[in-house]
């Protein structure tokens, strides 16, 4: 079974479960405003890689002289170029794009052994996933957590300093963090290893069904392998999630401190609730309704990030994909990729929508 | 403590024991690893090396390299060559460590016909694929013609049949029952060196289909040579185990190789130095290198021989590097001992004349023409050409800024500063990035002189010297005999250029061959067709638990001699 069939198992039938039930559940305003959404995905991603098209065959450059070099013949050059239908008019690579596009034909890969990009995607993907999700929910976990925190110790010594943290890791560039990371604990201390997902011996050991090694050690009981995936997954994670944990942490504790000062709030105090209950339990709640809305544009922040974090510790994720892929002008993968980043963005901001709505009653779309 | 607190210390105690269970001890394997794809794995072989006897031996190579391709009539990449030959041995050999001793591969030294026309090969007896497919002749053809079919090389993205095989061989036929014929479309005496090269191996018939390309297949993968692929990750990892068919001069001496790919030198520089892989192997650079050298029990050694890095000079007409005193000037100019010293710390080799040194006919023709660094003689050259100090000579000159490393572009600026420094030459320095460079410095439109670098296809001089002289010469536009140069080359070329390359070409004495190289370098030298510039270091690092073999050239270097051949063979493992 392909992985992206897998991962579609994992993680998007719970949600289009979820989002049914959203669907069966909520009023015909909502029903509408995802019936709009998600009609309105397939022509965004369409002008977004239409844009993507035309500036790659703008850019200068060509795929066959940024992988054959100086030694790319003109009988070469015109060859490949035919082969890959480089040479016919614009629009009639704009025309069989489309075609493409509307048949989800993702295409060959233009480089390399040639393969089918949803192969190499599917190669790929699990392990941008199994980078990023770890990385958001360190980042909310942390984020929400010490925000309440240095909303609830407002103008102590730790809410300056819990302030402070917040703008020093949301200002460091995430490669050089990554890179200070592993001089710490990988050189220095030992810690954690240096680099990739997993151990290399290990890895000859793990069948891979999904490339989501956490999932595949599971589903073969393979402990040391499970081990090893988790041990490696602990340092870009970390990386990642620190960056985000910054936005979270402040945006949390300004929300925090608004609501605390709501008059229910003060009244739920009057009344002699316990100040943990009210801060969690009440404040909490509703501030987390703008973090919800943030937490939609930060995943395509998430996925920038994943691009230096994954060359940084070597680990085979899209991101790294898409960048040497640009550097071959490997047109049909970097418009494949582009779209799948594109439809992933799209589908966690329908996401966010609906759950704020159902946060929020007042909400009407 | 409240419920919070103790949920997040139950999740992060939960973390710390899931990873603690995880076994990063690189040397402990398991028995039979699973392969990535659907295919049983070959049989293990239990370990013939001199460690303990008990549990498999498994060597982790660390590359920065990307596998493209594996089809030999395809593969063009030093990185693919070196895994293709792992899995199937060519028809030559060259010795390991060494780039000048052939040897039998898979068939016998070639035997050449009295015109230098065809050459013959006799198959090895009892030849068999690592699942046991024995090999026939007719088999061995047919897989060599998918060289010359011109409707499977037309979706080759690598086109090496164009290049390695068309240009100089125009059939190959079966004689008898274990000879192989190559006609030759002109006489050719380094042929030979062209058979101990990747394309020239038989790859097997039900992988590498006769009228269709396989770039990438999946594991496993049988061949000829002494290893199979088991596993085949691509852009992490693959994974070799012995085959046991394999009865040649170079069996396996571990039960396993891992070939581990890094995304960058500085996290392979680091999985080396914390042991994490055993051997590091391309690309890492100088400074990655000399860190490492302080490190207890890491070798790190320099190979021999390394790809070049030059100018490529343009002759079109119309330019002022068209004017032979322009180029001399330039080439007077040049003090390779202060680009050596200054941007690498001394670490590179200058390179004197095209042909680097231990190829057959190399000699030092530029510093016998020029004695560079030699301002007096560029200045005098330069007043020649009418330039002065007043009005100075106005070059263009182009490099990449990445693809080479910042060492390379550290370079051609230090070139551009020692050129200015002859009081007369004004340098426009241009960085543009690789995948236009490429054609900008090729085309001989845009740059006076810019800089490339040239790694070999086969081990000879023939392939330093014919790729900037024939054709565009690779920008340099020297000769361009064809009719869509016309027109564009400078005036008055020494045609003793042309007439010395064939015949040297044609010339199977290796002496009077040697001479003849010398003189066309010499000549070379004299209407600088190119600038050679350095040879650029690589580097093996290994643990002292690995070694070589020490009956073979270049144990210190893991066996790896000028040509750059990584032969997995000669490994052994000493723990």
């Amino acid at each position: 079974m392909h992985p992206f069939v897998l991962m579609f198992m994992i993680f998007g039938l719970p949600a289009v479960i979820a989002l049914a039930w959203v669907f069966t559940r909520g009023g015909d305003a909502l029903r509408r405003y995802i019936v709009t959404r998600v009609a309105l995905t397939l022509p965004m991603v369409v002008i977004l890689v239409s844009v993507v098209f035309v500036v790659l065959r703008v850019m200068p450059g060509d795929v066959v002289s940024s992988t054959l070099g100086p030694k790319a013949t003109d009988i070469a050059r015109e060859t490949i170029m035919e082969e890959l239908g480089l040479d016919r008019p614009l629009i009639v690579q704009y025309g069989t794009f489309l075609r493409d596009v509307f048949t989800l034909d993702l295409g060959n890969s233009f480089v390399g052994a040639r393969r089918p990009i949803i192969d190499e995607l599917g190669e790929r993907l699990p392990a941008t996933l199994e980078l990023i999700i770890p990385a958001a929910l360190f980042a909310l976990i942390t984020g929400i957590y010490l925000g309440t925190r240095a909303a609830v110790r407002r103008k102590r010594p730790s809410d300056y300093g819990l302030r402070m943290y917040s703008v020093i890791v949301y200002s460091m560039p995430i490669f050089w963090l990554g890179l200070l990371l592993r001089l710490v604990f990988s050189v220095w201390l030992d810690w954690t290893p240096i680099a990739g997902r997993i151990d290399v011996v290990t890895n000859t050991t793990l069948e891979r069904t999904t490339n989501l090694l956490v999932v595949d050690s599971i589903l073969t009981a393979n402990w040391s392998a499970l081990g090893s995936a988790l041990h490696h997954m602990v340092l870009p994670a970390l990386t990642l999630g620190l960056v985000l944990s910054g936005v979270f942490l402040r945006l949390t504790r300004i929300n925090v401190i608004e609501t605390l000062q709501e008059d229910y709030v003060v009244a739920a105090r009057a009344r002699g609730i316990r100040k943990r209950a009210v801060t969690y339990s009440y404040a909490l709640k509703n501030a987390m309704i703008p973090v919800v809305t943030v937490i939609g544009l930060q995943v395509a922040i998430l996925l920038a990030g994943a691009v230096l974090t994954e060359t940084v510790f070597n680990w085979p994720g899209m991101g790294r994909y898409l960048v040497q892929r640009i550097s071959s002008r490997d047109f049909q993968a970097v418009q494949s990729t582009v779209a799948v980043f594109a439809l992933f963005v799209a589908l966690i901001s329908l996401a966010v929508d609906v759950v704020y709505s159902v946060l929020d009653p007042r909400v009407k779309y | 403590m409240n419920r919070a607190h103790k949920l997040v210390a139950l999740l992060f105690a939960f973390a710390l024991i899931a990873a603690a269970c995880g076994d990063d001890d690189a040397t402990t394997t398991t028995a039979a690893p699973a392969t990535t794809t659907t295919a049983a794995p070959t049989s293990s072989t239990e370990g013939t090396t001199t460690t303990e006897a008990s549990g498999p031996t498994t060597i982790i190579i660390g590359t920065t390299d990307v596998i493209s391709s594996l089809d030999s009539a395809d593969a063009y990449a030093t990185a693919d060559w070196e895994l293709i030959k792992a899995f199937n041995e060519p028809l030559l050999r060259f010795q390991p460590g060494s780039n000048s001793v052939l040897e039998p591969g898979i068939a016998s030294l070639p035997v050449a016909s009295e015109d230098g026309l065809s050459w013959t090969v006799t198959l090895r007896a009892g030849l068999t694929f690592g699942d046991g497919t024995p090999l026939t002749v007719e088999m061995a053809v047919d897989q060599l013609n998918r060289l010359l079919n011109t409707e499977l090389q037309a979706s080759a993205p690598n086109q090496v049949g164009n290049t390695l095989a068309a240009p100089y061989v125009e059939s190959i036929e079966a004689v008898g029952d274990n000879m192989i014929r190559f006609n030759l479309l002109g006489p050719a005496g380094f042929f030979p060196q062209i058979l101990a090269g990747a394309p020239y191996t038989i790859a097997h018939p039900d992988i590498f289909a006769a009228e269709e390309m396989n770039l990438l297949p999946e594991a496993p993968i049988y061949g000829l040579g002494p290893w199979t692929i088991t596993s085949l990750v691509t852009g992490e990892q693959t994974v070799l185990e012995p085959n046991p068919f394999y009865d040649g001069m170079y069996p396996a001496q571990v039960d396993r190789i891992i070939v581990q790919r890094f995304s960058s030198p500085s996290a392979m520089a680091d999985a080396v130095r914390e042991g994490e892989i055993d051997v590091a192997w391309r690309i890492l650079g100088a400074e990655a290198a000399d860190d490492l050298r302080s490190v207890e029990g890491l070798h790190v050694e320099t190979i021999p021989q390394a790809p070049i890095r030059y100018l490529i000079v343009n002759h079109s007409q119309g330019r002022v590097t068209a004017l032979p005193a322009v180029r001399q000037a330039l080439a007077a100019a040049i003090d390779r001992d202060e680009l050596s010293d200054v941007v690498f710390g001394g670490a590179v080799t200058p390179l004197l004349s095209p042909v680097p040194p231990g190829f057959l006919g190399a000699n030092a023709a530029f510093e016998d023409a020029y004695q560079s660094p030699n301002i007096q003689l560029a200045r005098e050259l330069l007043m020649s050409a009418g330039y002065s100090e007043v009005a100075p000579l106005q070059i263009r000159l182009g490099y990449p800024p990445e693809h080479y490393g910042v060492t390379t572009a550290d370079g051609v600026l230090l070139v551009a500063q020692q050129w200015e420094a002859t009081g007369m030459i004004e340098v426009e320095t241009i960085g543009q990035e690789w995948s236009t460079y490429v054609s900008a410095c090729t085309n001989g439109t845009v740059y006076d002189v810019c800089v490339l670098g040239w790694f070999f296809d086969f081990p000879d001089a023939e392939n330093y010297l014919q790729p900037f002289i024939e054709g565009d010469g690779l920008g340099t536009m020297v000769l361009c005999p064809n009719p869509a140069c016309e027109g564009v080359t400078a005036p008055n070329i020494d045609p003793r250029l042309g007439e010395l390359l064939l015949e040297q070409r044609a010339e199977t004495n290796l002496d009077a061959r040697a001479a003849l190289i010398e003189e066309l370098q010499d000549v070379y030298a004299q209407e600088v067709v190119t600038i050679p510039l350095w040879l650029e270091p690589e580097f093996i690092i290994y643990w002292d638990w690995i070694s070589g073999d020490p009956n073979l050239p270049n144990q210190r270097t893991l066996n790896i001699g000028p040509d750059f051949e990584f032969i997995y063979s000669v490994l052994t493992v000493n723990r």
